[in-house]
């Protein structure tokens, strides 16, 4: 691509990543670049699992946390010899560096090594872009499609599939789990509608007596295509498709989006606007924290901390309804900042809904924490080691209860999370109980951060004055030719990001919210791809659960904190 | 006279039938009208939530919007004692035989509500896998526009199923259910469903058949008598 300039070897060789994958694959290191910060490294097929191998295993560089794999089209790109290109994030804690690692597949034979025996995690996204892209992993263990149902012919996300063809389920799929004749172990399917899986999450476990000796699962049933929208939308307008993607804690989504296409921009919002999202995500936190914890405990049986919480989730949600008049799905963030201003009571009714939060939190925990019943079903259930939390990929709440302390808001500081003080809360064991209390003491950690950007909520603009990114206000549209082609342009051309990639990420609720995208300069992006931190946590559930009790399963379940919307995409 | 707005029912002096109760107030009213409105006020759904809309479900469930006001709030997550299907989020293809099987399976009089864009007509979501409004496979009673919508609305689709109970309606029937074996049979355009079945119907018509789904009884003086039949004799 034109304005991604590969880095010269002599400067590229002091990033220890390329220094030492090139000691050792030589001439098949083809191409480093470094874009807006992100380095990424294109190596030839033939090294792509080793280089992977290398990058996880070399004490230098440690990069032991998968994060994503997925495929890119680049059907129109006649730069390129080869058609697809599969794209690999990772990140090492100990080095705090996020790294992507590219290899080149050619469309006759669209084949690639499988990365599954290095990385637990890249097993269900290598399914994901042999189902959507029909890149074949070679060695994968269990290649089949996973997102679309069996009756789907074509891999919908190449570029020549049109957006709407459709193909009807005739026969959905029953069996899971191969059980031998005469067995006499039951299969039990639970789910996509079942209330412990929360909507549309699948497994089927094979019991012996109440013991999960196997199990499997399947997901799709809310594969809504943002992916594919998102091709056809322009930067703008698929803000409200990232509202739907963790739908617990939507404001979030949209935040890592604004910040990942300014990113992709070079564009900065401006501090108020920056302040104002910290503030709201927070609160989102908190609400997404408070559904996780309290669904979790209906599943148990305890349905009394549902009702405490939800009646300061209304006032969460009448704060956002002030701010933009919408309650859940909000669609208040723009590229370059914000939709409009906070109202003027802001601060006040953020001061209300703290204490209602407060209040509430504490209440939650004397039902919770110390009961014994409630603890007797957490402890020491669905212990998930570091090791393993790493390989398939785990962040966030969940992470951090395995006992790794990483938190982008502090490791990464975005949006001027630097400036404030707040605490990153790790457990010790890696049980449903620790992951519980990581989230009740994220929650007061998010008040502490509100609290402090409340009382230093800079006063200015809310949107960035650039003008091929930001609207001009409408009184200027009104009044003057400048700002009415302004206007024009940007509505009818949209935002034109140079060609280029960048992945943009933020803290979500539930972990690293990531999005990877390619621009080839025209209005609309050519790739989004979401790096779902669910999509890791749920991979390894199956695996969690077997040992255990059923009930336990359920337990477990609702504590990961899996949202469909955002599992599927 | 709370009980008596509420069942369609005619109020009698309980003085004409002292000897009958002494002392007691007596309603009669139809046997229907009772059951109706038992029915109305304690309608269990299924909640069918999948996205975000079982969010603002959930919302409606809880304290703030309290859904027990209406005698709704014993949520089944068994479709056989449901009488009120709630599809709350997005239903994809995947998913679609899925509904299709709970809503078989849920016992008569059985009501719908579509809850959100999504249910209701695929809302932005216009791509490959994306069922394109629930009503492509199940009936649907109530379409709740908004994404999400807001509990209130969900809590004016819920009047209106009970409205319609009380006035003794019926649910809708699914579409084309007598269609089974015509061409375009689950195809997913409804536009092209239409027509294929008003080609299917005229095609038959050529032929000397009736539209699919018309059942013809005989008249009284065909039938056989039961021990009477022809071939007995």
């Amino acid at each position: 691509m034109p304005s991604m300039k590969a880095l010269d070897r002599d400067s590229a060789l002091v990033k220890p990543a390329y220094r030492i994958l090139s000691e050792r694959f030589g001439e098949k290191v083809l191409r480093v670049t470094e874009y807006r910060g992100d380095l990424a490294i294109t190596v030839a097929p033939t090294a792509w699992k080793e280089a992977a191998r290398t990058l996880r295993d070399h004490p230098e560089l440690d990069y032991k946390l998968f994060l994503d794999l997925c495929g890119v089209d680049y059907l129109n790109d006649e730069s390129r010899p080869d058609r697809f290109e599969v794209a690999l994030h990772l990140y090492s804690v100990t080095h705090k560096h996020h790294i992507r690692l590219k290899t080149a597949v050619p469309e006759k034979n669209p084949a690639c090594d499988t990365l599954t025996e290095i990385y637990k995690g890249a097993n269900w996204f290598e399914r994901e872009a042999f189902d959507l892209y029909g890149i074949v992993f070679t060695g994968h263990p269990n290649l089949v499609r996973i997102l679309t149902h069996d009756d789907f012919v074509g891999h919908p996300m190449r570029k020549d599939f049109a957006t709407g063809k459709r193909f009807v389920n005739k026969k959905p799929k029953e069996w899971l789990l191969h059980v031998p004749e005469g067995s006499e172990h039951l299969v039990l399917n639970v789910g996509p509608s079942h209330p412990a899986m929360h909507g549309t999450f699948r497994v089927q476990v094979l019991l012996d007596g109440e013991t999960i000796k196997d199990t499997a699962a399947e997901i799709g049933y809310l594969h809504r295509n943002f992916e594919k929208m998102a091709e056809e939308r322009t930067y703008w307008q698929i803000i409200p498709y990232t509202d739907r993607l963790n739908y617990c804690s939507a404001f979030i989504n949209g935040h890592g989006w604004a910040l990942a296409v300014e990113k992709l921009l070079g564009v900065e919002a401006p501090a108020r606007a920056e302040a104002i999202r910290v503030i709201l995500s927070e609160f989102s936190r908190i609400m997404d924290h408070f559904i996780c914890i309290t669904t979790n405990v209906v599943d148990l049986g305890a349905i009394t901390p549902f009702f405490v919480v939800f009646r300061a989730r209304e006032e969460i949600y009448d704060l956002l309804d002030s701010v933009c008049g919408a309650r859940l799905t909000v669609s208040y963030v723009r590229i370059g900042g914000v939709a409009q201003d906070v109202p003027d009571d802001f601060d006040a009714r953020c001061r209300k809904t703290m204490v209602w939060i407060s209040e509430v939190t504490e209440q939650m925990e004397n039902l919770l924490t110390k009961n014994a019943i409630f603890a007797n079903r957490f402890k020491d259930i669905g212990t998930f080691s570091k090791e393993d939390a790493l390989s398939y990929g785990w962040v966030g709440p969940c992470l951090r209860g395995s006992g790794i302390a990483y938190d982008i808001r502090r490791d990464h500081p975005y949006s001027g999370y630097e400036q404030y003080d707040f605490d990153v809360p790790v457990g010790t064991v890696g049980d449903c109980y620790d992951r519980y209390l990581v989230r009740v003491e994220e929650i007061k950690q998010s008040l502490r951060i509100i609290d402090q950007a409340l009382q230093k909520l800079p006063k200015g603009d809310f949107i960035t004055h650039d003008r091929k990114v930001a609207l001009p206000p409408k009184s200027e549209v009104y009044s003057n030719i400048e700002s009415l082609m302004n206007h024009f342009k940007l509505v009818y051309d949209g935002i034109l990001a140079a060609p280029g990639e960048v992945y943009g990420y933020v803290e979500g609720a539930n972990g690293e919210l990531g999005y990877y995208i390619v621009s080839d300069g025209k209005k609309h992006p050519a790739r989004v791809k979401v790096r779902p931190p669910c999509y890791n946590i749920y991979q390894a559930y199956p695996e969690m659960i077997k040992g255990t009790m059923l009930a336990d399963a359920v337990a477990i379940i609702g504590g990961l904190n899996v949202v469909a919307g955002e599992l599927d995409r | 006279m709370g009980l008596l707005d509420i069942i369609t029912g005619k109020y009698v002096d309980p003085t004409h039938f002292k000897s009958v109760h002494e002392g007691g107030n007596i309603i009669t009213t139809t046997v229907d009208a009772v059951v109706n409105w038992g029915r109305k006020s304690s309608i269990w759904p299924f909640p069918f939530g999948t996205a975000c809309c079982a969010i603002e479900f959930m919302a409606f469930t809880g304290s703030h919007y309290d859904v027990a006001r209406f005698g709704s709030e014993v949520l089944r997550f068994s479709p056989r004692q449901a009488d009120l299907l709630l599809v709350a989020g997005t239903v994809v293809d995947k998913m679609g035989p899925i509904l299709k099987t709970i809503y078989d399976q849920m016992p008569e009089p059985k009501w719908v509500i579509s809850m959100g864009v999504c249910a209701s007509t695929g809302g932005f979501y216009r791509s490959y896998h994306t069922m394109q409004g629930i009503d492509e496979i199940i009936p649907v009673d109530v379409y709740v526009p908004g994404c999400p919508p807001t509990p209130e609305s969900l809590l004016a689709a819920l009047m209106k199923i009970q409205e319609r109970i009380k006035n003794g309606e019926q649910a809708k029937r699914p579409q084309g259910e007598h269609r089974v074996g015509a061409r375009a049979e689950g195809s997913n355009d409804r536009r092209e469903r239409r027509l294929a079945w008003a080609d299917d119907d005229a095609q038959r018509a050529t032929t000397g058949l009736d539209p699919r789904g018309r059942i013809h009884f005989k008249l009284t003086e065909e039938r056989d008598e039961p021990g009477s039949g022809s071939h007995h004799a």
